[in-house]
Parts: structure tokens; C-alpha cells; sequence
């Protein structure tokens, strides 16, 4: 007995060193490094890491493939809920297993900073001329470039086309001079549940993201909750963002939307015929299409007084400071986002539009196709988006603090907490948050 | 020739030994030194400030917060799961029919990571899951489960025990079956009832396993991570930001490392000081 109960704290010992082991070594070394990286072998095989599925890249590293004999890419995926602190972890650990993957824009800075991309700066030129001013600049962190423009992205606002007859309802117009106001989206909504036409009025795609929250507090001109000269200092209680976040809160108290649905299961709510209103992306253009029910696209929704404001950017190419293969990682980068037939390429699977310009060009006639009759007017919508209300995310150092803390204090309002006093909160977390980094 | 194997022995140990040294001594004593550094992403470099990190960490709402939900969290899920493992185990001992079907469905969920199983949960705890359903059918209101602060942790811990109860269940098997038969007749010929019979001649005969089960289980509640990542994310109002999961957040998430690894510390101390707890109580005993 004596002899078993002295084996168990050695066991405990052992799990606590285990535990202690989780905390993994620190990798960050400041500035990212200005050397000229070595471009190692020509042929071989190099990965390529990112959230999508396998089938997304497949068009593209068979074009790059074909065009580049002796090189070989595998795509590995991390799932996105995972992505960011997965790759946190492997790139402060100097993995040399990932060459190239996908950068979220507004986390160019951080990631730089830390020393987490490849300078990219002798691309610069050919970068400004191929891409939007906005996707230049969001790749820029101190006057470096650091990763290439893959994807741009807006919102729009998908109705379910059945839901709103029977709520005897005239559904939005695709034309963005006559967008609907979010009152308006509200109280329609509430008919179509009035009139038993489906269970939730609105629901949005990634109801915990500042990506899609962010247009409703600009919209109000509550600004990017953002500010300071050094873009470190919160400025998440001005009256636009409390006003917004009272709005949004007390959507799901209400029960215009629902509570205790997250990650990836939004999308089927409105393709089961669940809701009236969805929120997403250009994904779902082609994502939708297979659903069975009838649906329209429209313009996103803005604050009665307030401004339309969209949200814009996307996914990124970046290299691993760390690979072994920078020549190659370079030229499939270059392929994927430079290049227009790779570019599109890119989009071949996954309805989203291609950063490069000449690639835009080709791609965005195509949009109102996509699904039928279903996506007609999204072309023209994606346009006028694009040129007259799309915001970026902020660009700072310290964004990906800003958008941990700012996504478990939607999570928080979604459920039903005072959003005044868990802004207060977030403020305080960010100011924490952000004092190592000052 | 005892010298010659004892560098036997040592040659058949050295790849553990090393092993322990390289994945487990190494690391715990780089996460106890990193704690004492900060890092400035906009000054750059690596600065000593002793134990900064610390009293950052315990002055800070949220890091307070999560200590007392990983503590309240402990005190409810440990008892629980001991009980219920031991009970069953009583249970699936008696010779009845079906027995041990049912102690296989009980096992199963064991084959199950546990990042699986907080899917599948997730499916249930959702507003019109499973959950609901079965409530619904039975004339009970809809609750919300995962999207309320009072019943989050509940329903994390019907979650894992789900998952642990199980395996915990198998070790308590082996101790029960291993009493000798002579003292259960002994007990059923005094005229002791079943009720006289686990309380005062089984669970004294498997006080070793049961003593493994609840210091092992507290050990691997302190370290629950997957479900709280998969279906809470720490919420609502960090009502289940259990530490292992606010260490993640801290490290990765938000990542400052070094505050994060400052907190492990903080967690192993912690789980040592529980763990040296039920041993004193179990020794005490005896």
C-alpha cells in the first residue's frame, strides 16, 4: 500500500512536468529578418498550409505543377478555428515543415513583427500594379512588404425567397442605391417568423468575428475600435460601437437570431430554410446553390442614419521565415497571386474573388452565374462594394490580441451580457493585453 | 559482474531517460525561466523582469476568475466521476443478465477522442439539438446549456464524465473483482444486505484503486482543454475558462508566451498542491 501511494505522486509529478512541457518555448525574435533568405534546391517538394479544404488549392498546384516539372506541392489544412494558434506554435518553433501559407491581412503586422514572414520587399513594384491600394497597403508592416494578396472578400445579404412570400414581404432589391437599413432587415425578419415561414428572422455567418461585426458599429461611425498613433489604443466604447452591440444583442434576446450555434454550422441554418435573412460571403454564392430552397442576393445592410460600410481583404501568401526551400515557396507564391491564371486558379472551387486585378477583372462578370438566377445582381453588388463602401480591418501590431478579445466579447453579448459593460470589459483586456507589446 | 548489469540496465533505460529529459525536465525548466522574461514586439528583444509576469497574472479580473471556475470546477467533476465510476463498477460486478453489454456501452465512449466526442455534444447541447429534443418530448422547457453562465460548467462536466466515467469504471472492475470470494460469502452468511456489503467489506478492499482513480481523475481534470476550445471558448462571461484553456488562450491566442508559461507554473503548483492533498487525506486514513 505504502509503496503504491509513493508511485502516485511520481505520477502526478510526471503529468504536471507534461503540463508544464505544454507551454512550449518562446520564438518570437523581434523585427523580421532582412536577409536575403537562402533559395536552397530547385526541384523537390514543398507544403503549402492554409484553413481551406484540399479541393480549393487542387486547380491551382496542378497549374503550378504542370508549369514548374521537378516541383511538387502538398497542401496540408489546419481547420480554421485552429489556424492562428496552431501556427503561432509551429512557426515560433522554426518549422521548417511549412514553406508556404495563408496570412490573414489585418495579421501581416503581428506576424512580421515576430519574425514569422519572409521579406518580400523586391516584389514591391510589380505589387503595387497588380493589386487594389487597399490590398497593397494591408500587406505593408514598416515600410516592407511581407505577404502577396490572394483573395478579396465582401458580404452580402442572402434572403430566403419562399419565407418572405409567404411572410407576404417584397424582398430587397439587388441594386445598392436602394439597400435595406438593418431596421428594415429586422423587422421583416419578424414577419417571416410571425407568418411561420422559418424559425430565426437574421442570422449572420460568423456571428463571434469582428470581420463581420465591424460594419455594423462603422456603420453607426462608431470607428474600427481602434485608435492611437502607434494603432494600440482601444476605442470600443464610443457611442457607435455601444449602440451597435446593443442592437446586435439584443437580436438573439429576442430571438431574431439564435443563441448556441457557432464555427461552421451557421451556413445550413439558412440553407435548411431556417432563417430569413443570412449574412455571408462570396462562398456562398456557389455554396447555396446546391441547398434546396429558393434565395436572392442583396446589398448588405446599413443603420438607418448611419453609412453603408462592407467589409473587405481576405487571405494572403506568405513564407516561412524558417523554410528550407524559399526559391520554390517563392515561385508558387508569385503562381498563386501574381500570375492571373494561377490567381484564378485559385478561385476555381471556392466562389471567392481573386485579389489580382487583371484576375478581377475576368472573374467578377462570372459571379452572376454562379448560382442560377439565384445570384443574379451579385456581380454589380461586388463592384460597387469594392469601389464605394468596403473598410478594412485595422492595421496593427496588435490586431491579433484585438480580435481574441474582441470575439469573446461578441460571444458574451450574443448570450445575453450588458454590452456596455462587457465593452468596458474588453477595453480593460486589450489594455493588458497590449502592454507587453508596447 | 553486478557492475556489468547495472550498464546493462542503464543502456535499456538511457532512450527513456533521455526521452524524459529532452520532452518533459527540459521544457518545464524553460517554462520556469521564459516566465521570468517579456517580450516588446514594438522595442524588440528579450527583458528580464522577474516576477512581473506573476503578479500581472494575479492582478488581472480574468486570471482570478478562471482560478476559482478550474477550482469549483475540481470540487464538482472529481466526486462525481469517483462515485459514478464506483457505483457502476458495483453494478456491472453483480451476476445479472446483460451485464456485460452494458459494461461495454459504458467503455465505448473511451475509443472516443475527446475532441470527437465535444462534437458530437456540441450537436446535442445546440438550442434545437438533441438535447432539446429529449427535454421537449418529456413536456420539459428548452434550456440553453452552453449559452448560459449557470449551466455551462454543468454541462462541460456531463461532457466528461460522459467521456471519463468509463475508463475510471475499469480500474474499480479490476479492484472489485480481485476481493476474494470467501469474504463476500462471509458478508452474505453474517446476513449483510448489499447496501452493508459495499459500504463496509468492498470499498475498504478497493481503497488502492480508488485512491489511484481520484488522484489520476483530478490530475486529468485539471488538464481538460478540447471540449472547453471546441464548444465554450471559455464563455459565457468566462464561466468555463478553465486554466489549461486560459493558458492556450494566453500562449497562443493572444500570444504572450511568457505570461502563459508564468501560468503554467502557477497551474502545476496548483495541481500539486491538490494532488499532496489527497494523498495526506488517503494516508490519513489508513
Amino acid at each position: 500500500m505504502r509503496r503504491n501511494l509513493f508511485a502516485l505522486p511520481a505520477a502526478a509529478v510526471a503529468a504536471a512536468l507534461l503540463l508544464a512541457g505544454c507551454g512550449g518555448s518562446s520564438g518570437a525574435n523581434g523585427s523580421g529578418s532582412t536577409q536575403t533568405a537562402d533559395p536552397g534546391p530547385d526541384t523537390g517538394t514543398i507544403t503549402f498550409t492554409g484553413t481551406d479544404n484540399a479541393e480549393t488549392y487542387q486547380p491551382v498546384i496542378k497549374a503550378f505543377e504542370a508549369k514548374n516539372p521537378g516541383i511538387k506541392v502538398t497542401y496540408t489544412q489546419i481547420p480554421f478555428d485552429q489556424f492562428n494558434a496552431t501556427m503561432q506554435q509551429r512557426l515560433s518553433a522554426k518549422d521548417t515543415g511549412i514553406d508556404v501559407y495563408t496570412v490573414d491581412e489585418p495579421r501581416v503586422s503581428q506576424l512580421a513583427a515576430k519574425g514569422f514572414l519572409t521579406d518580400l520587399s523586391d516584389l514591391d513594384g510589380k505589387v503595387k500594379t497588380s493589386f487594389s491600394a487597399a490590398a497593397y497597403k494591408t500587406n505593408h508592416f514598416r515600410d516592407k512588404l511581407w505577404s502577396l494578396p490572394m483573395w478579396n472578400s465582401t458580404q452580402y445579404l442572402f434572403y430566403n425567397k419562399t419565407a418572405l412570400a409567404k411572410a407576404k414581404v417584397t424582398p430587397p432589391a439587388a441594386d445598392p442605391q436602394q439597400r435595406w437599413t438593418w431596421e428594415q432587415v429586422e423587422a421583416a425578419g419578424r414577419k417571416s417568423m410571425q407568418a411561420g415561414g422559418t424559425k430565426y428572422g437574421l442570422f449572420m455567418e460568423q456571428p463571434e468575428a469582428y470581420y463581420q461585426l465591424q460594419p455594423l458599429a462603422e456603420s453607426l461611425g462608431g470607428g474600427s475600435g481602434v485608435e492611437g498613433a502607434d494603432v494600440l489604443t482601444p476605442a470600443i466604447e464610443t457611442d457607435g460601437w455601444k449602440k451597435a452591440m446593443q442592437w446586435y444583442g439584443a437580436t438573439f434576446a429576442s430571438g431574431l437570431s439564435p443563441r448556441g450555434i457557432g464555427g461552421f454550422q451557421t451556413g445550413p441554418v439558412f440553407s435548411n430554410g431556417d432563417v430569413a435573412f443570412f449574412v455571408g460571403g462570396p462562398w456562398d454564392l456557389k455554396i447555396f446553390g446546391s441547398s434546396k430552397i429558393d434565395w436572392g442576393v442583396a446589398p448588405l445592410p446599413y443603420f438607418q442614419g448611419g453609412k453603408p460600410v462592407t467589409p473587405t481583404g481576405s487571405w494572403s501568401l506568405g513564407i516561412n521565415p524558417a523554410s528550407k526551400q524559399q526559391g520554390m515557396a517563392r515561385k508558387f507564391l508569385e503562381f498563386a497571386t501574381l500570375d492571373p491564371a494561377g490567381n484564378l486558379a485559385t478561385t476555381s472551387t471556392t466562389t471567392i474573388i481573386p485579389a489580382n486585378l487583371d484576375a478581377q477583372k475576368q472573374y467578377t462578370p462570372k459571379m452572376d452565374a454562379f448560382s442560377g438566377a439565384k445570384t443574379a445582381g451579385a456581380a454589380a453588388i461586388t463592384a460597387y462594394e469594392s469601389e464605394h463602401t468596403a473598410v478594412s480591418r485595422p492595421v496593427s501590431v496588435g490586431y491579433i490580441q484585438f480580435e481574441e478579445v474582441l470575439g469573446k466579447a461578441f460571444a458574451d453579448i450574443r448570450n445575453g451580457t450588458n454590452p456596455d459593460a462587457r465593452l468596458q470589459q474588453a477595453t480593460q483586456q486589450l489594455t493588458e493585453a497590449w502592454r507587453s507589446i508596447k | 559482474m553486478k557492475q556489468r548489469q547495472g550498464l546493462i540496465a542503464l543502456a535499456f533505460l538511457t532512450p527513456a531517460l533521455v526521452c524524459l529529459a529532452v520532452l518533459r525536465i527540459v521544457p518545464a525548466i524553460s517554462a520556469v525561466v521564459e516566465s521570468f522574461y517579456t517580450e516588446s514586439l514594438l522595442r524588440g528583444g528579450r527583458v528580464f523582469t522577474g516576477l512581473s509576469n506573476y503578479t500581472d497574472l494575479l492582478g488581472s479580473k480574468d486570471f482570478r476568475q478562471s482560478v476559482g471556475v478550474t477550482l469549483l470546477f475540481t470540487v464538482l467533476v472529481n466526486p462525481i466521476q469517483v462515485v459514478v465510476s464506483f457505483l457502476l463498477a458495483v453494478l456491472f460486478t453483480q451476476k445479472a443478465a446483460g451485464s456485460k453489454l452494458w459494461r461495454t456501452l459504458v467503455i465505448l465512449p473511451i475509443a472516443t477522442p475527446p475532441a470527437v466526442s465535444a462534437v458530437i455534444w456540441s450537436v446535442i447541447y445546440r438550442p434545437d439539438g438533441l438535447g432539446n429534443g429529449v427535454l421537449g418530448r418529456l413536456g420539459l422547457p428548452a434550456q440553453p446549456f452552453l449559452t448560459s453562465p449557470n449551466q455551462v460548467l454543468p454541462s462541460l462536466i456531463v461532457l466528461l464524465s460522459w467521456i471519463g466515467v468509463g475508463y475510471w469504471m475499469l480500474f474499480l472492475i479490476a479492484g472489485i473483482q480481485e476481493v476474494p470470494v470467501e469474504v463476500r460469502e462471509a458478508a452474505l452468511l453474517d446476513g449483510a444486505g448489499p447496501w452493508r456489503r459495499m459500504i463496509s467489506v468492498i470499498l475498504p478492499l478497493v481503497r488502492r484503486p480508488l485512491a489511484f482513480v481520484l488522484v489520476a481523475d483530478t490530475v486529468s481534470n485539471l488538464l481538460v482543454f478540447a471540449p472547453v476550445q471546441i464548444l465554450t471558448k471559455g464563455g459565457p462571461n468566462g464561466n468555463s475558462n478553465l486554466l489549461m484553456y486560459d493558458v492556450y488562450n494566453r500562449a497562443y491566442a493572444i500570444g504572450d508566451i511568457h505570461v502563459a508559461q508564468a501560468e503554467v507554473v502557477i497551474l502545476v503548483a496548483l495541481t500539486l498542491a491538490i494532488v499532496a492533498g489527497q494523498f495526506r487525506l488517503l494516508r490519513g486514513d489508513q
